[in-house]
């Protein structure tokens, strides 16, 4: 790669060999003799009261070195809000929720006595959605919800209720705002709860050394999370903890929270600080493990007769699950961009975050961005219908632009936003919407197509950070050192192509460290909400900085000139009115050293820290504030075959456009989008948590649930606007989560246009088109 | 991880796999044989199987073959569903093996144990119901060959430590008109909502179904009513379908209602298409 022209090509990432020739490893690759194994025990109800536990045969099984129940460890944990036990206390309030860790000699025999285990269990009335758990008098999940120690500030749970929190949007004047809508559309959506499927379940390993240092391996998108709430919980000095995460097999927000590495610590803990693992079966990955939260909202639209929106009034119930952990977080999330990317004057907003006895929810792939996402665009789509306008043509007019607000009154601006109107125009030809959103196909089949916007910004925490340390090999190569953790995006090369651009250097002279050590790499907050590049690239270019003002400063000295005068290039140092004279990295990057002998400087260290600037809480009354540094948007649209007889379908086209900012990588850009859209078209088609009356999750396997797969992919088609952010890295947009979030709206108005029926709900199943059709079980 | 130790025996003859059988019953081992293995893996590492002894049948000749001899097509039980689909001797069974699991688990899924396992589908049966398909099976130290319906009804009823060592086939079945149709909630690798297999010989349909029932079937009722010539296709598929042999399945793939539905508009285009094929 030629130096200067590395920001823009489809470059191999770093790891790409090692992945494809099985030499890549993944925390659970490593094979330690001697080590431990941990098994857990699981609830079989939703929701009950223990009684009791005897482990009393299962401590004198074979191979058992210790047995832990959550008295052990009475602790409350909780990112936002302190209200889960690692492993249950009192009373179980999830089907899979963790009751005993077996800790023993194998995986084989922890298993064994796993079921030796006796567990009297009175149950409890199971809390099956949201709408049952929001009613008056409904049963309380969490009983003592008041006296939870918040983790985080501005949060509001409403003590004896099951709302963990309730974030509200209050804009403009909703009473002249529906005085302007000559045309209102309502209705209700519901979308349930699913899981990430990472190919590689989650897991930890954790070893406790004799001077107490606390040492934990773990396939995590959070490492500096892992090592402060161990800390915190525990009271361990914060450097005794020390966090390792080499690659990890897929994250989608699912390996952002804290759970098996605390399971692993206590295990470890009570067998005198031995090497313990813990690793996820499928099963419990699907449900003892965090999952997608699930959704139901109401939507109410309101637009002038000439096709402008005027009025919208929305309540979101987020299924948070049995505990809170990011949930209230979602739930603001949905908030801040509760409208999508439309221009609405008056907003009405009420997102609940509500406990349920259903597995709890973490973050997931977009943030509730692609589940507000499919609520929203259902709307847009029936109100265009009832105003007899293109859905394309309705949304262009509607399209938010710089100089307008969005529903937290953040004004917008070309860079902090980019530029919506040519995305839905280009998207418009990349579908070929001139044929029509609606065709006959013959055979009693219809072709039909279906679109959806989609804006997403960060909703980090206002003081994230992230750093990067350099430092350089003799022959002038860099090493580059950040704590963003490889979940797939190719992130490092990313960092890589960016500090290679800056320096003016070939990418190859440019080695990245793939593993994530807390006690060597420098914080990135959490590889999440698609802001690496943005902050770790930000912190790059910092570090970059630092290197070529020590470089320029040295070659000053040895070159006799002043550093004003020097550029830097192709590894070298030179004299900007001849080129011709030079000094090499090589020869200052680790001191320079005269004829003589005679040395100076030594190596020369590179660092750069970057922290979130201007981003503020909420206004509990308003939700005035603003959430995140810049937005990403974008277009979709979603092509179908529809049997008009056997309800059935094939996707045949899936299509984005999105507003990049500026493409460092383009093949990267394209992969990553695509398996964001196939993500979006599994949820919308096929993927969701299916439960007994008692609350029980039925499908917790592969064979049963569901995900997309080769062979059923459609057509993909990938396009990009470039509208840069000003303050980003070359100006390149955060996109790795942006690919799911229209897909599921998308597919649901391309099926709706269709069928003639309204499709309201996830997964769209044939079925589900049956039943909303009329058809009677 | 198969949470518990069990000892591997793998049989060269047919003769040892029934003696080793005998032996380990007699030891209270719980002998299973098997030979793909399959669902001994994804059942045992949840609890759902327990066992303290496996025969593998797979090293046992008699039941890799795959071949005609003189009128008749002979499948050996431990061949795998792959090696059928790709060899294709009988079209019909070809395609409803290609259809059960994906490619990976075709690899090592027998038409044997496709038919003696424990999940309710059986799928490959479809094909050999309506084939007239006799089975050679271990009998008591010595081999005997009895029609398949004796010994499979809803699912595999040999007496205890007796296994079906081939499948015998008329070549004729390898070339009359057929269709096999699968029908999935919406993931074409999945369990049928809707598995049917329909084939036409001297005049007549022949239909079994997978999926609609706890259990696969071949119905002769159901076969009267869809061969009356005097009724609308959909008059015979409303009729054929009040002699289903039990409730219509209602699980978390599908509803009976909408199973019902499925049926009906699968059995329209499998019986429309089947009349239209010579």
């Amino acid at each position: 790669m030629e130096a200067g022209t590395v920001i823009g090509s489809s470059v191999e990432r770093k790891e790409a060999w090692d992945k494809v020739t099985g030499v890549a490893k993944y925390t659970d690759d490593f094979i330690v003799p001697g080590i431990l194994h941990a098994k857990l025990l699981t609830s079989p109800y939703a929701h009950a009261v223990i009684k009791s536990i005897d482990a009393a045969q299962a401590i004198k099984s074979p191979g058992v070195k210790a047995i832990i129940t959550g008295s052990d460890f009475p602790i409350l944990c909780g990112v936002v809000l302190e209200d889960h036990p690692p492993v249950a206390t009192d009373k179980v309030r999830y089907f899979g929720e963790p009751v005993a860790i077996v800790v023993a000699n194998s995986e084989r025999e922890a298993m064994h006595a796993v079921k030796l285990i006796k567990v009297a269990y009175e149950p409890l009335p199971v809390v099956g959605s949201v709408g049952d758990a929001v009613k008056s008098h409904a049963p309380l999940i969490h009983e003592n919800l008041a006296a939870y120690k918040h983790a985080v500030k501005g949060i509001y749970p409403e003590p004896n209720t099951n709302i963990a929190d309730r974030i509200s949007i209050r804009k403009g004047n909703m009473p002249e705002g529906w005085a302007l809508s000559e045309v209102v559309a309502e209705a209700v959506f519901k979308l349930p709860k699913s899981d990430h499927i990472a190919m590689e379940t989650r897991n930890a390993r954790a070893e406790i050394h004799a001077d107490g240092e606390v040492l934990i391996s773990t396939s995590s998108q959070s490492p500096y999370s892992v090592k402060k709430m161990l800390s915190q919980y525990f009271s361990i000095d914060e450097g005794k903890v020390n966090v390792k995460t080499p690659l990890v097999g897929g994250g989608f927000g699912g390996k952002s929270p804290v759970q098996l590495e605390l399971l692993a610590y206590m295990a470890s803990k009570s067998v005198g600080g031995r090497l313990v693992k813990i690793a996820n079966s499928r099963e419990e990955d699907i449900v003892t493990s965090p999952c997608k939260l699930g959704l139901e909202a109401r939507i109410k639209l309101g637009a002038s007769r000439s096709g402008l929106l005027k009025a919208a009034e929305m309540t979101f119930l987020v299924d948070t699950g049995a505990y809170a952990d990011i949930g209230p977080r979602l739930a603001k999330s949905i908030a801040i961009d509760c409208t999508g990317p439309y221009n609405i004057d008056n907003v009405w907003c009420d997102s609940l975050c509500v406990y349920t006895n259903h597995p709890y929810s973490t973050s997931f792939r977009s943030f509730g961005h692609v589940s507000y996402t499919f609520c929203i665009e259902r709307a847009i789509d029936k109100l265009a219908k009832m105003l007899g306008m293109d859905p394309l043509e309705f949304r262009l007019r509607n399209a938010l632009g710089p100089g307008q607000t969005t529903p937290t009154q953040v004004k917008t601006t070309l860079s902090n936003l980019g530029n919506l109107t040519a995305c839905l125009k280009k998207l418009k030809h990349d579908i070929k919407w001139y044929e029509g959103a609606v065709i006959e196909a013959g055979n009693g089949k219809i072709r039909a197509k279906g679109i959806s916007c989609l804006w997403k910004t960060s909703d980090s925490p206002t003081d994230s950070v992230s750093g990067i340390f350099l430092t350089f090999n003799t022959d002038g190569s860099i090493n580059l050192n950040s704590g963003v953790v490889e979940i797939g995006p190719g992130m490092k090369t990313t960092l890589a192509q960016i500090l290679a651009e800056k320096m003016k250097m070939d990418l190859s002279r440019i080695h990245i460290k793939l593993e994530v050590d807390t006690q060597v790499s420098p914080e990135h907050w959490k590889t999440v909400a698609s802001m690496t590049t943005f902050m770790a690239g930000r912190a790059t270019l910092r570090a970059a900085e630092d290197l070529m003002k020590q470089l320029r400063s040295l070659a000053a000295l040895v070159m006799r000139c002043p550093p004003e005068d020097l550029d830097i290039a192709e590894e070298k140092v030179f004299l900007k009115q001849d080129p011709t004279i030079y000094v090499a990295f090589k020869d200052l990057v680790h001191g320079y050293k005269y004829p003589n002998g005679n040395a100076v400087e030594g190596q020369i260290l590179g660092r750069g820290s970057f922290i979130m600037s201007h981003i503020t809480q909420l206004d509990k009354e308003t939700g005035k504030g603003k959430p995140g540094p810049a937005w990403t948007v974008g277009a979709q649209a979603v092509e179908v075959e529809f049997d008009k007889t056997e309800l059935t379908y094939r996707i045949l086209k899936a299509c984005t456009v999105l507003d990049a900012g500026k493409v460092i990588n383009p093949k990267t850009a394209r992969g990553l989008i695509t398996g964001g859209m196939s993500m979006g078209l599994g949820m919308g088609s096929r993927e969701a948590f299916q439960y007994d009356s008692e609350g029980r999750v039925l499908n917790t396997s592969l064979r049963t649930y569901k995900v997309m797969h080769i062979g059923e992919e459609p057509e993909y088609i990938v396009d990009f606007v470039e509208t840069p952010q000003i303050d980003a890295p070359y100006g390149a947009r955060g996109i790795s989560e942006h690919g799911i979030i229209g897909m599921p709206a998308a597919l649901a108005n391309a099926l709706s246009a269709a069928s003639g029926a309204e499709l309201d709900e996830l997964p769209i199943t044939p079925e589900y088109i049956w039943k909303i059709k009329g058809g009677q079980a | 991880m198969i949470p518990f130790n069990f000892d591997y025996y793998r049989p060269d003859t047919l003769e040892e796999a029934t003696r080793a059988y005998r032996e380990l019953d007699s030891r209270s081992l719980e002998p299973v044989y098997y030979s793909g293995g399959s669902e001994i893996i994804s059942m045992a590492r949840v609890h759902n199987i327990y066992t303290k002894a496996v025969i593998d049948l797979k090293a046992i000749p008699e039941c890799n073959v795959l071949e005609f001899r003189e009128d008749r097509l002979f499948i050996g039980s431990s061949v795998t569903l792959s090696r059928i689909s790709e060899e294709n001797p009988y079209p019909l069974l070809s395609k409803a093996c290609s259809r059960i699991a994906d490619h990976t688990m075709q690899c090592r899924i027998t038409i044997g144990g496709n038919l003696g396992g424990t999940i309710i589908y059986r799928e490959a049966s479809l094909p050999l119901l309506l084939s007239d398909c006799e089975v050679i099976v271990t009998s008591s130290g010595s081999l005997s060959r009895v029609p398949l319906a004796e010994v499979f009804r809803e699912r595999l009823l040999l007496p205890r430590g007796e296994f079906i060592v081939q499948f015998v086939i008329r070549k004729e079945y390898a070339a009359v008109p057929y269709v096999h149709v699968k029908k999935t909630r919406n993931e074409k690798i999945d369990y049928p909502l809707v598995s049917v297999a329909a084939l036409k010989k001297d005049g007549r349909i022949r239909l079994a179904l997978s999926g609609v029932c706890p259990f696969p079937f071949r119905s002769a009722d159901i076969e009267d009513r869809l061969n009356d010539m005097n009724d609308s296709w959909g008059i015979r598929i409303d009729k054929a379908l009040e002699y289903l042999p039990a409730p219509i399945l209602n699980d978390i793939s599908g509803s009976n209602g909408y199973r019902k539905f499925v049926l009906k508009n699968t059995l329209l285009n499998t019986l429309r298409t089947l009349e239209a094929m010579h």
